[in-house]
């Protein structure tokens, strides 16, 4: 169950950043555009008596005509939770990183640029987390196309003093 | 059987109750490495905990002289390759085998460690380790059974005992 004093600052906030309120399973979803992302965030944070302020999870998602993060917030002090979702275009990838909020964001943005390619502005060390540093593509992407191994018999040279 | 072989033999008895055995120093020492394999310990994914059970009190392997699993590859002579490798892991993998003293021999453990297993055609796993180290003795299953990885060791000793018999196998003469 949503508490009324979350939904009526979710859509408080959904007013200000111009984003849509949806429940989903018992748990509020609140769409942004990527610009917009920091700043509802920083909000969410920030919530009198219901604050969101424990980022659970950070992950990316590819529907075909752009991309998502999708930010899974809850709290320590209580039972609310929240999942913001922030749309990214495709063709430019680029969100402001949520590093200043949380630090933790740090591995969680860096397997969603691996994965998804999708680029965070102001994060401290981007850079793949899984795949090594000179994979082509983003593999969890709707378009990769995977081979099979004998079209891909190519293996990763080794470098000196590895 | 004839005279002549009948003879060595029978020096063989008088030298053996001697207390002294007559051998090659290759045999001798293959004798020893078969009975004391100390394995590395590279496990990589779900198959390492079947070997760690291997290397518990119900499956024993002790028993056989192959317990004394190695955290440092240099103090190892068998690298039991235990689950999926992948290609970040790879080179990794090689320069952990490379370390390794000679002699050496290497088990691949499980259809991922043969193969790529179900991962064959995914973009970050080598489809079989013996691309990028030399297989001695492939053990199938996901995960292979704790039995399973001991009668691979017990292929590998045998193998190591008798090369005359492997390379009739595998080559005919």
């Amino acid at each position: 169950m949503v508490s009324d004093m979350l939904r009526a600052q979710v859509d408080e906030l959904a007013a200000r950043v111009n984003g849509e309120v949806e429940e989903h399973l018992g748990e509020l979803e609140l769409t942004v555009h990527y610009p917009d992302a920091i700043e509802t965030l920083t909000s969410v944070k920030n919530f009198s008596e219901v604050p969101c302020d424990f980022l659970h999870d950070l992950c990316g998602m590819d529907l075909e005509d752009h991309l998502e993060v999708v930010y899974q917030l809850s709290s320590l002090r209580g039972p609310q939770r929240l999942r913001i979702i922030a749309r990214v275009e495709r063709d430019n990838p680029v969100i402001d990183s949520a590093t200043s909020i949380w630090r933790g964001a740090d591995f969680l943005e860096r397997e969603a640029f691996d994965m998804f390619g999708i680029q965070f502005k102001g994060h401290p060390n981007l850079k793949r987390i899984y795949l090594w540093d000179d994979f082509e593509g983003y593999p969890m992407r709707k378009d990769y196309v995977v081979e099979s191994h004998e079209q891909r018999a190519i293996m990763r040279v080794r470098k000196e003093g590895e | 059987m004839d005279v002549k072989k009948e003879r060595e033999l029978r020096d063989a008895e008088v030298t053996a109750e001697k207390n002294i055995l007559r051998t090659n120093i290759e045999k001798f020492l293959n004798w020893g490495r078969v009975h004391s394999f100390w394995p590395n310990s590279f496990g990589l994914a779900c198959c390492a905990i079947e070997m760690a059970s291997t290397g518990g009190a119900r499956y024993d392997l002790s028993r056989f002289g192959y317990e004394v699993f190695q955290a440092s590859p240099r103090q190892a002579d068998l690298m039991i390759v235990a689950g999926t490798l992948t290609r970040k892991m790879a080179p990794v993998a090689r320069r952990i085998y490379d370390q390794m003293p000679e002699p050496k021999w290497a088990i691949a453990m499980g259809n991922c460690a043969c193969s790529g297993g179900p991962f064959a055609d995914s973009y970050a796993v080598v489809p079989g380790a013996d691309s990028i180290i030399p297989i001695d003795v492939y053990i199938p299953g996901c995960p292979p059974r704790p039995e399973s990885l001991i009668f691979g060791m017990l292929q590998l000793k045998h193998k190591i005992q008798h090369p005359s018999k492997v390379r009739l196998n595998q080559y005919g003469k």
